[in-house]
């Protein structure tokens, strides 16, 4: 029977099943072929290009993320906190990463219940523009209990990640901003002096003061946190960290308690008090009046407070205590004095006649009494503030001796004080008319330089830190805010032919307050300690101040008044300087909130008796 | 076309053991589970021990594993004799699909029988080279160029009925199934170069006959990295999991593109991706030695097959198994662009698995029913 599916002859069976083998042979070279093509090509992907595609796969799970350092914390000589840190909370969204942005729209305006869903709205609107594979931080802030709420229904929101931050804060507000300064926002200047590495995850840096100056120290340095992610980039797990190093916490010199105290001597008025430890260069209060709240500054200022702060004519940004560059006035005539006695241009006995006036190159230099001190020595013309007395001692001196012997007190020279900016002022000399101005040095200009006008400008700081060196009898030291600090300068001591010409001068200063003709005996009564103190009232007219032009005229007539001081005189503990900007005479205004702030200080510290203490955080 | 009359008790063999019992193929059997136990694991570890997954693709497996055993035992001269209606079936379900067809995916490909969903073209992935080879049966090698010619048409019209699917890579696969069964029958050299030859001159105007979405998945082959999120992504992230993979890879489990998201589909059309990155340069050699020796099985069960019929069905079968391994492969290492199909065998899924082992019960069927030679 034949067979369809058989082959008819053998022959021809053995023909065909030739042709199909063939075929067979050749399909499965074929098959072999590609099968060895295939395994090259692995062999390029996996073993050729290994390294490459091990570091892609390891990049596409592993994202670094850095760990901003915790600032450190500020706090007084008491240990009481100038500057803290706050958590905050914040919700960042890329939109690449995001399922659904309309419903986390929606479950935003739910949970900010309260905040305007309009302004939502019209953030979502702006975001759906922006690059999408960005981070964006929302623009609204979110409290704890909120960030909580979020946390719970994170799982739905890929792409959205709440992060907690923390905040500076300055609990005291406006007190003592011109010390501690304040951070803010880096800004692109100051993005060009970064290291870069320190500052990734952090936006903020010390812009002023303290936290401007020890911004190292401060900052502390950053962590970095390898993160594994899946391709939506949620957060798997956490492979290595290294933490950040926090900041490191400073104590200041400042007494936070005094300081408000020196603050609120000024109630409206403008100027600057600089209290310090005589002994160690210790600054208790750095006053600069007006302030501000450097908590506006944190998260960058609104436009509002910041043109208030800015058209306020009375300038609270200026930092007066560094900055504030004021004609001494009076308050030169100890130092002065000093150095006529040293390098005996007069003799502390020798008296002088002054009808109320000096007549010199005809012209008349008047006395600030008018009726004149009549015979008068050193110490009844240091503690009478006589002028005249000083005028006919300067043309015996010369203007370079008067700078020779206040330059070793810190007039004229920055002070070296750890706040960035400071002002050097004028301590004139002929070589220094001649360079500034290129003109020669005219006697007349001694004269009125003997009582702290004429070209003299001096700094708050540098008038106490001089009137430290003196209430140390020559012992140098250098003002500081940061307690730790040992800036040891002892070493440093002004040489002195004649221990006693220290007595001299002070003395006059002592009769300042506690004399019976003392310019400022009214302040002196009835202290339970002694004080050597100096008044001082300069003019203001005349003299080149063109950044206070926006005052008022005639206030801005008034004299500045001044008052240098220490107390007690056989142990100093503070010294006082004293400017408050049209104050009038320095005895009037100056001089009772110098002794106001010795009482306060003194008192609490002789009773050994601290209010303050308690208030710890 | 004369239809014989069979004695069976002619064409079976006397029975030894119970593999032949049962119409098995020993070593063919051997190298499918084989490859079955990878993909088990393999789909475990993509799916990120998911258990679930993992019981459903085994359970499917069983099934498969059943239907081949069934169909081993269909001689194939009962399958000679239902071919031309198997045919005419497969291309009214076709034309069914076009006219009534669920849109799943942008392409209308599904039959909804009420009960289950069917694909068509996956039964056609049987039925044409089928169909072709019972064209061939009764012609001689090499056959005349008039028969070759109503091969080339049915291959042309069935592959065109899925194109308009639409489903470019199934209807070239599928074709490529017929096109196999011509070249085994003995296709001139001559033809076969010019037809290569013709296809890519071709090319331009299949550019234009496209949609745009198979236009993308060749532009972005071309050039991966120009669309690195959108359609660009898959190849890129594949890449990487088996680049970095290296020689001996991460170990089971150890798939960190697949665990994290990284790699789309990874059960799936990717597989291929996550065992490479597993098992490295090593795993794939392996896999591709248990494939060529699958497929080494199939084309010596051709040459061992006693009619055309048989023996082009057999050749045809494997080397389409091998044009799968080839396709998917090449797809996910970069090679060629991204068509949606599964890597034989590995891949879980449903339907191609079973068609798959529907076409290996064939196989074996054709190497366990031979006729007496003594007879």
């Amino acid at each position: 029977m034949p067979d369809p599916l058989k082959f008819n002859s053998d022959a021809e069976a053995f023909q065909q099943k030739r042709l199909f083998r063939f075929r067979l042979y050749f399909a499965y070279g074929f098959v072999l072929l590609l099968f060895v093509f295939l395994i090259s090509r692995m062999a390029h992907l996996q073993w050729y290009n290994y390294e490459r595609y091990h570091g892609l796969a390891e990049g596409n799970r592993i994202s670094i993320e850095t760990l901003p350092p915790t600032r450190g914390k500020i706090y007084d000589r008491n240990h009481i906190l100038l500057a803290d840190n706050q958590p905050v909370y914040a919700l960042s969204m890329i939109r690449e990463k995001m399922d659904d942005i309309h419903a986390f729209e929606l479950a935003l305006m739910n949970l900010l219940e309260g905040s305007d869903p309009e302004k939502i709205e019209a953030y979502f609107k702006k975001f759906r523009q922006l690059n999408r594979s960005k981070a964006y931080t929302l623009p609204f802030s979110v409290s704890e209990e909120q960030a909580a709420r979020f946390s719970v229904m994170s799982y739905k929101f890929p792409g959205v990640t709440l992060t907690a931050r923390l905040k500076r804060v300055y609990p005291h507000k406006s007190t003592a901003v011109h010390a501690l300064g304040y951070v803010g926002r880096i800004n692109v200047k100051e993005l060009k002096k970064l290291n870069e590495q320190e500052y990734l995850g952090t936006n903020i840096i010390g812009k002023a003061g303290i936290e401007r100056f020890y911004e190292d120290r401060l900052h502390g340095s950053p962590g970095v946190q390898q993160i594994e992610t899946n391709a939506r980039g949620r957060i798997l797990r956490k492979l290595e960290t290294t933490p950040a190093t926090p900041g490191e916490d400073i104590h200041l010199t400042l007494d936070i308690e005094l300081q408000k105290y020196a603050e609120s001597l000024f109630k409206d008025k403008v100027g600057s008090i600089i209290a310090l430890d005589p002994q160690n260069g210790e600054i208790l209060a750095f006053a600069s009046m007006p302030t501000f709240d450097p908590n506006l500054f944190v998260d960058g200022i609104d436009q509002k407070n910041y043109s208030r702060l800015l058209n306020d004519p009375h300038r609270p940004f200026i930092n007066r205590a560094i900055n504030g560059q004021y004609p001494p006035g009076s308050t030169i005539k100890p130092f002065v004095a000093l150095g006529a006695i040293e390098k005996d241009y007069i003799s502390p006995t020798k008296k002088i006649y002054d009808p109320g006036y000096f007549d010199y190159a005809g012209h008349r230099y008047r006395d600030w009494k008018r009726t004149g001190h009549g015979l008068i020595d050193l110490n009844a013309a240091i503690a009478q503030s006589c002028d005249t007395y000083f005028y006919e001692l300067s043309l015996t001196m010369g203007v370079d001796a008067i700078h020779d012997a206040m330059s070793p007190f810190g007039f004229g020279e920055k002070t070296n004080i750890d706040i960035i900016g400071e002002s050097k002022g004028i301590l004139p000399s002929q070589q220094w008319k001649m360079e500034t101005k290129g003109k020669p040095w005219y006697r007349g200009e001694t004269i009125i330089s003997s009582i702290g006008q004429g070209y003299n400008l001096t700094t708050p700081l540098q008038l106490a830190k001089a009137t430290a060196i003196l209430a140390n009898r020559g012992k140098i030291i250098q003002p500081h805010l940061l307690k730790d600090e040992l800036k040891d300068s002892s070493s440093s001591q002004i040489a002195i032919k004649k221990i006693s010409n220290w007595d001299s001068v002070i003395q006059g200063m002592v009769d300042v307050m506690h004399g019976k003709k003392g310019t400022a005996r009214r302040h002196g009564k009835g202290l339970p300690f002694k004080v050597a103190g100096k008044t001082g009232t300069a003019q203001v007219f005349g003299l080149n101040q063109g950044k206070y032009n926006a005052d008022e005229l005639a206030k801005r007539l008034h004299d500045h008044s001044l008052f240098i001081g220490f107390a007690p005189v056989d142990n100093p503990k503070i010294a006082v300087a004293v400017i408050v900007e049209n104050g009038g005479s320095g005895s009037k205004t100056a001089a009772p909130m110098a002794i106001n702030l010795m009482k306060h200080y003194l008192e609490e510290k002789l009773t050994g008796i601290s209010t303050q203490t308690e208030s710890k955080q | 076309m004369k239809l014989k009359n069979i004695q069976p008790q002619q064409v079976y063999r006397h029975n030894k053991g119970l593999l032949n019992a049962l119409h098995i193929d020993g070593w063919l059997l051997l190298g499918l589970l084989l490859l079955l136990s990878i993909s088990v694991a393999i789909v475990y570890s993509a799916s990120g021990g998911d258990e679930a997954v993992t019981v459903r693709h085994v359970i499917r497996i069983g099934i498969a594993l059943v239907l081949m055993v069934g169909f081993a035992q269909i001689p194939p001269n009962i399958i000679y004799i239902f071919t031309p209606w198997l045919f005419a079936a497969g291309i009214l379900m076709l034309i069914a699909v076009i006219l009534f067809g669920d849109v799943g995916k942008g392409a209308q490909r599904w039959l909804d029988l009420g009960v289950a969903k069917f694909q068509p073209s996956e039964l056609m992935k049987l039925v044409l080279p089928i169909t072709v080879a019972w064209l061939f049966a009764h012609s001689q090698f090499p056959p005349s160029y008039k028969r070759l010619f109503s091969g080339a048409i049915i291959i042309a019209f069935t592959a065109s009925l899925i194109v308009v699917q639409p489903d470019l890579g199934t209807s070239l696969l599928i074709a490529m199934s017929g096109l196999f069964v011509l070249f085994f029958a003995g296709l001139p050299w001559k033809v076969i170069l010019a037809a290569i030859t013709a296809t890519v001159a071709s090319a331009p105007i299949a550019w234009h006959f496209m949609h745009a979405y198979q236009k993308q998945r060749v532009l972005t082959f071309l050039n991966p990295e120009s669309d690195p999120l959108g359609s660009g992504y898959h190849i890129i992230q594949s890449k990487i999991a088996i680049g970095s993979g290296g020689i001996e890879g991460k170990g089971f489990l150890g798939s960190t593109q697949a665990h994290l998201d990284f790699l789309p589909e990874s059960t799936t059309d990717f597989i291929f991706s996550v065992l490479s990155e597993e098992f490295g340069l090593l795993g794939v050699i392996t896999l591709l030695l248990l494939y060529s020796a699958v497929i080494a099985r199939g084309l010596y069960i051709a040459s061992q097959a006693q009619d055309n019929f048989t023996r082009l069905i057999a050749a045809s079968l494997s080397m389409t198994l091998f044009v799968y391994i080839f396709v998917n492969i090449g797809m996910v290492s970069g090679l060629l662009p991204v068509v949606g199909l599964p890597l034989p065998l590995i891949s879980y899924g449903g339907s191609s698995m079973i068609t798959l082992m529907i076409s290996f019960g064939l196989l074996m069927s054709i190497h366990t029913h031979k006729r007496l030679l003594t007879d």
